[in-house]
């Protein structure tokens, strides 16, 4: 299926990929007034030939890192000291196997991120012959006492014993359920979950009508979402600008990076005819590459755009901030606008007759890759709007898009591929089922739920909850 | 021309569609196929002489091959039961039905192409030893099996002179020449009945004679043909039989003369063109360029040109940029 | 820093993870390079793996041999469950459900609910101690013909049983892909009707290539944890694009393109961190020593992209051998 490689496209083509890497190292030299330093995201290797501790000290609420904190391990191998870096982790190596005593230092610790859960400091560590990175993690939380060192046990060290973490994470999770709190609980979980599902809804209309234009499943899709949230960030966060400038700001700047991409490597692969997998796995190199600029650009941790925490709108059990509830009037404008455009506007139209059937459009004279154009533009607007409302919705970071990207392909997959209306209602019950699941299972697992609902409407409706079945003949 | 089966020794009954062969190797009853809406097969009944060459034809959209795959298990049928050498074949798979003696070609060629010539045809022997996947792990255990399918594929490419080609990839194989490969391949298996769908779609002029003589060879040796087909003269030359459908119904039966002539076979098929002759290339092509669908015009056109016949010239109705993009349709399956 | 990257560059030749991602692509090799099957879920069987053996070795005691059969079952058992209702779907939503499920195995893990059998988010530690157990090679430490690689007992341990490993699946693929059962799953992978129109079970053959790549995937996961602690984290999807971008690397549908590309993953790595710290400390590089991490990575992905589009047969494969695009 490759076809024929005409020198000068070819030179074009890697004239472009190569532009955009000296593009993202440019920035880079030109010295980024952002750049934070990266944490080391992936398993190291063990070319070390001694063994070491990994200490990782993070917050119990939102699992953030705690920076700066001092350590002292003690044990067969003599004792050493540390600090954690950045992302609140810190490497300690140890000369020799043994049982090691991990404490970090309380005092040091400032009161608003808190101290260890009871018991877990400090912590017992067992290395063995040339285990690197023997974890040794404290989450802190607010709710916890300075210096609560309870009688210290097994369960509370961070042995390799299994059940070393304990209750990690118990405080989100499930109480047993009376009948009472459970509509106190219930209404909050369907008022997030459908505000939620809004915010899936404007990326996965995009990556949808992708899918149906170009028959792409574009696993960069994610990153079209973090670029928005990171432009927001950018206008908002650190230049000031309100946000009634900085999210159209952040989302034309998603249109235009959208059409750059269609621009400079789909349109061409396209031309080179290059097969439909192969290009998905050039999403998936996208997808990566840009995940990494964004960590060289803004650093590896979590950012938040000015955002008030005070409750705007109180109906019973439910509480609101204002861009909760600003948010999803945006979207609902947002994607109602969609809508007009697809069903009453001609592009619209072309659009659909595109995603129906490409070849009877281009033959009755649509211009399929203009129509594709301004997909990629729409798409990328879409995308970088959800990227914005997810960075006021939660906190925004480098992998924001690509931790909901699985979310957005449940979306498009529940509602039929390639449909944008399947993808909006495929979105809102995606959003509902995750949040309405933690009444009954952990919260941990929220992400699990649409994911498996996802699986099986793949086995017991291929096309979707709105699609019709395709002719196979 | 070759020897044809007197219709006398198909059937005896009076010649109406769904008519009683003496011999049928395939029997289909009341078999129907609906997508959404619409009515893409509805057989009520309809026997396939054994031993014959029997050609399925009808207009586009007739549901010609939606009836193939189902007989050949590649597609569900919403009703109906339908038996091969008498043995029901509802709800059994498609390489089972391959199994029992009953093997399919494709519309569009599925030769193997990022495999050798020789690697397609011995694919298509069955009762492999070296197929399992623990049998296969040492090669003395399937060895003599390989060297005996080795031999039977190299008589029969030799056969369909292709064997010059053994060490090829088939994907550098003309149209034409994998159409043979893969009538060769489907061979290998020592089939009874030889199920063709479209064996002359985009075969060069040059290679429809020798293809012909292949087809009417399976039957000498004692197989049965089925095969879809839109160019008449073939259908002329060598069925025995000929099945008409028209809007996934069967509308007429017979042999081709009586076929050809039988008026409900001129309305629902040749519509407007009888008076051209299909069996001739500047007939095609006078349907051809009346028609709306630019893929046959281009395909005729091929042909054409290939026979040195003058096409007349015409303003191309896409812009270039609607050619050179991949079209989802291919990428389905 | 100092020219010591250079040592350590060599060392990735031997490294048991690098011979573990080398595994886990063979697999991955058999899914999609011979089969055509798009599994976006190795992480995910390398995982189920892992866990396998770093549970039943660590938590319930068992022996070596024990630990690594349940490895071997969890990876089939999952590659059957996995299969057998997806393996009729068309190639794209098969990436999709292999994905899932390989996010669904991370996710449930990390839970802290789990956390008794699995260690929750903190992992499970210690697997490498019945495989040490059985170590032959006598206490001390050696180097490498006189050069600064220098390993003890155990570290030369894995290193044996991990490329021995990765021997032994190359030795497998190379068997099977010259018998007829390789050209069925070839003939699958460039057309699955033709093969089921020949009367093979198209099906059946799937099945079995999905278990037989995912138990070297599974493999591949107790290879990765002996030398180190076993963390969930490790599993993400990410896991798999790398194994994805070795794979291209070597070449798609070959016996040895694995290893090659994983040697070569690992060393390109290492090396872009190596130069770049010597570029910082020479004040060449305006960046700061935690800044080469990202940079590896935005490496590999544009290389994966370079590979697909420029050279989808791999950095040594042969054009005629290309089999997929």
């Amino acid at each position: 299926m490759l076809a024929g490689i005409r020198p000068g496209q070819s030179a074009r083509l890697i004239a472009m990929l190569i532009a955009s890497v000296v593009l993202c190292l440019s920035v880079v030299l030109g010295g980024s007034a952002l750049g934070a330093s990266a944490a080391e995201t992936t398993a190291s290797t063990s070319t070390a030939t001694e063994q070491s501790i990994l200490v990782w000290v993070r917050t119990d609420a939102d699992k953030v890192g705690v920076p700066n904190v001092s350590i002292s391990v003690d044990g067969d191998g003599g004792a050493e000291t540390g600090v954690t870096g950045a992302d609140g982790k810190a490497v300690i190596p140890v000369s020799e196997p043994g049982t090691y005593t991990v404490t970090i230092d309380e005092d040091a610790l400032p009161a608003e991120t808190g101290y260890p859960r009871p018991s877990t400091n400090p912590a017992k560590v067992e290395v063995f012959e040339g285990n690197t990175e023997v974890p040794a993690i404290f989450f802190l939380s607010p709710d916890n006492a300075k210096g609560a060192v309870a009688a210290p046990s097994d369960e509370s060290t961070s042995t390799p014993t299994p059940g070393a973490t304990g209750d990690a994470g118990a405080g989100t999770t499930t109480a047993p359920v009376t009948v009472d709190t459970f509509w106190l609980r219930f209404w909050p979980q369907l008022v997030t979950g459908l505000i939620f599902g809004l915010l899936i809804a404007l990326a996965a209309i995009g990556a949808s009508l992708i899918y149906g234009t170009t028959g792409l499943n574009n696993f960069a899709h994610g990153e079209l979402v973090t670029f928005g949230a990171l432009m927001a960030y950018l206008f908002s966060g650190v230049m000031g600008l309100p946000a009634v400038i900085a999210i159209p700001a952040a989302m034309i700047l998603g249109g235009l990076f959208g059409w750059a991409q269609d621009a400079g490597i789909w349109r061409p692969l396209r031309k080179r005819g290059l097969g439909l997998i192969p290009m998905m796995i050039v999403t998936i190199g996208l997808s990566l590459a840009l995940r990494y600029v964004f960590v060289l650009l803004f650093g590896p941790d979590r950012l938040t755009l000015p955002n008030s925490t005070k409750p705007f709108l109180v109906i019973g059990s439910v509480s609101l901030k204002f861009t909760d509830v600003a948010g999803a009037v945006i979207a609902i404008v947002v994607i109602l606008g969609v809508a007009l455009v697809l069903t009453k506007t001609k592009i619209g139209k072309a659009m659909r007759a595109v995603s129906d059937n490409r070849a009877l459009a281009s033959a009755s004279g649509i211009n399929v890759e203009r129509v594709i154009r301004v997909v990629w533009v729409g798409s990328g607007a879409l995308a970088a709007l959800a990227g914005v409302y997810v960075g006021y919705y939660q906190s925004l970071r480098w992998d924001t898009g690509a931790s909901i990207l699985l979310l957005i392909f449940a979306a498009i997959t529940l509602g039929g591929l390639g449909s944008a209306y399947g993808a909006l209602v495929g979105a809102v019950i995606i959003g509902l089922i995750m949040n309405l699941s933690t009444l009954w299972i952990p919260e941990n697992l929220k992400f699990v739920a649409p994911l498996v609902l996802m699986i099986i409407i793949l086995l017991v409706r291929p096309q979707g909850i709105l699609g019709r079945k395709e002719r196979v003949g | 021309m070759p020897e044809k089966t007197l219709v006398s020794d198909i059937t005896d009954d009076v010649i109406v569609p769904g008519v009683k062969k003496k011999d049928p190797i395939v029997v289909a009853h009341a078999v129907s196929r609906r997508f959404g809406g619409l009515t893409a097969v509805d057989v009520a009944h309809l026997e396939i002489p054994r031993g014959s060459i029997t050609a399925l034809i009808g207009p586009n959209g007739a549901g010609k091959t939606t009836f193939f795959n189902l007989l050949t298990g590649f597609d569900k049928p919403n009703t109906g039961n339908w038996t091969f050498k008498g043995k029901s074949l509802a709800g059994v798979p498609a390489f089972k039905v391959s199994r029992m003696g009953m093997v399919r070609t494709f519309q569009l060629t599925k030769a193997l192409s990022g495999m050798t010539v020789l690697e397609n045809m011995r694919l298509g022997a069955t009762k492999q030893g070296g197929e399992n996947i623990f049998i296969s792990l040492f090669k003395p255990l399937w060895k003599a099996k390989e060297d005996e399918i080795t031999e039977r594929a190299m008589q029969l490419l030799a056969k369909f002179k292709l064997d010059t080609k053994k060490d090829d990839y088939a994907s550098s194989l003309s149209g034409g020449q994998k159409k043979l490969l893969e009538m060769a391949r489907a061979l290998m298996s020592s089939p009874e009945l030889v199920m063709l769908d479209e064996p002359m779609a985009g075969v060069n002029p040059a290679l429809t004679q020798s293809l012909l003589g292949h087809i009417v060879n399976l039957k000498d040796e004692g197989m049965t043909v089925l095969f879809v087909e839109h160019d008449m003269h073939m259908v002329n030359t060598i069925a025995d039989w000929v099945v008409v459908m028209a809007e996934g119904k069967v509308v007429a039966e017979g042999p081709p003369s009586t076929v050809m002539s039988d008026p409900a076979v001129i309305d629902a098929y040749l519509g407007a063109h009888h008076a051209s002759d299909l069996g001739t290339i500047e007939g095609q092509l006078e349907v051809a360029e009346e028609m709306e669908s630019d893929l046959i015009r281009s395909e005729v056109e091929q042909d054409a040109e290939a026979a040195g016949i003058a096409v007349p010239t015409h303003e191309p109705a896409h812009s270039t940029d609607a050619a050179s993009t991949p079209v989802d349709g291919e990428e389905k399956k | 820093m100092n020219g010591n990257f250079i040592w350590l560059t060599i060392g990735q030749i031997f490294d048991p993870t690098v011979a573990a991602y080398a595994l886990a692509t063979i697999g991955l090799v058999i899914h999609f390079g011979f089969t055509g099957l798009l599994n976006f879920g190795q992480a995910g069987f390398m995982a189920v793996g892992g866990y396998a053996f770093a549970i039943t070795s660590v938590i319930y005691d068992w022996p070596l041999w024990a630990s690594f059969l349940a490895a071997i079952l969890a990876a089939t058992v999952f590659a059957l469950i996995l299969g057998i209702p997806t393996l009729r779907l068309r190639a794209d939503y098969l990436s999709i459900v292999t994905i899932a499920a390989a996010e669904i195995i991370r996710l449930s893990v990390k839970t802290p609910e789990f956390s008794d059998v699995t260690g929750g988010s903190e992992g499970i530690n210690g697997a490498a101690r019945a495989f040490n157990d059985v170590n032959p090679l006598p206490e001390g430490r050696w180097g490498l013909m006189g050069t600064p690689l220098v390993y003890n007992q155990d570290q030369w341990w894995v290193r044996i049983v991990g490329w021995g490993l990765v021997a032994l699946a190359c030795l497998l693929v190379f068997l099977l892909m010259r018998s007829p059962w390789g050209r069925v799953i070839m003939g699958i992978r460039e057309d699955e009707d033709a093969v089921r129109s020949l009367g093979k079970n198209v099906f059946s053959y799937k099945i079995q290539a999905l278990i037989l790549g995912g138990v070297l995937g599974g493999l591949a996961g107790v290879v990765f944890i002996l030398p180190r602690s076993l963390q969930p984290d490790n599993y993400g999807t990410q896991l798999t694009f790398f194994l994805y971008t070795i794979m291209l690397l070597g070449g798609a549908a070959t016996v040895f393109g694995p290893v090659v590309g994983s040697i070569l993953f690992w060393v390109t790595l290492s090396l872009t961190d190596g130069l770049l710290s010597l570029g910082i400390e020479a004040g060449v590089l305006p960046l700061t020593t935690t800044q080469t991490g990202p940079i590896r990575f935005i490496i590999v992905g544009v290389a994966l992209m370079l590979l697909v589009i420029f050279r989808p047969q791999g950095i040594f494969g042969k054009k005629k051998d290309l089999h997929f695009a």
